[in-house]
């Protein structure tokens, strides 16, 4: 794995998450700043910022990401997602577009 | 969250993943099983640039220092598990395991604050 396959997404706590980019493009908003040259100065450092996503979301967002590509490779597994969670990991998502 | 579907293939490189802590840093590698810790160690070289021979890698939460030579199923790292990198330091030691967790976080900034 390459420094340049990878994007680093930072928590609003200023944690951060090194990730796939083929895993982070699950997130259409994240591939939309990946992909549009110019508009995100942030995405040529490989770098994004959430200030909005607190650590616990983000992770488990990230975990999302790689559980949707293993069940995009036909391995069909429960994803969970903690109760408490839940509101917080909707609005993030439908932010994220994921 | 919607959920995509496409033709099976096992054993590609979403077989499974792992996520490696230190500090305020988490880094999720793709791996398989049958992957050793050492080649493991040697994607984390790309990302970090710290050579092969001064990481270790913990294996959370009983902290079950990881066997270069053994595979990532042979010593039950499954996917998903949390792994700790620690480095070695400048007196040829390793660091302690040290992984910040948002909660902690908190708490110091707390008392960082002198009210």
């Amino acid at each position: 794995m390459k420094k340049e396959d990878t994007v680093k997404l930072i928590s609003a706590e200023g944690f951060e998450f090194v990730i796939d980019k083929k895993a982070a493009m699950v997130s259409q908003t994240i591939r939309n700043m990946l992909t549009s040259p110019g508009s995100f100065a942030e995405t040529e450092h490989g770098e994004v910022t959430f200030p909005e996503i607190s650590t616990t979301i983000l992770e488990k967002i990230c975990q999302y990401f790689y559980w949707s590509l293993q069940y995009a490779s036909g391995k069909e597994t429960e994803f969970h997602i903690e109760p408490e969670l839940t509101l917080e990991l909707m609005m993030a998502a439908n932010y994220l577009h994921t | 969250m919607s959920q995509p579907s496409r033709p099976k293939s096992p054993d590609d490189q979403t077989a499974m993943y792992i996520r490696v802590k230190r500090n305020k840093t988490t880094y999720f590698l793709q791996c398989v099983p049958s992957e050793t810790i050492l080649q493991i160690k040697e994607k984390l070289q790309e990302l970090i640039d710290q050579p092969v021979n001064d990481q270790r890698l913990i294996l959370m939460p009983n902290r079950e220092v990881l066997d270069d030579s053994k595979s990532l199923a042979d010593q039950k790292v499954e996917n998903d598990a949390v792994v700790a990198l620690t480095l070695r330091k400048d007196d040829n030691e390793f660091e302690e395991v040290n992984i910040v967790r948002p909660n902690d976080f908190y708490q110091s900034r707390e008392t960082d604050g002198g009210f």
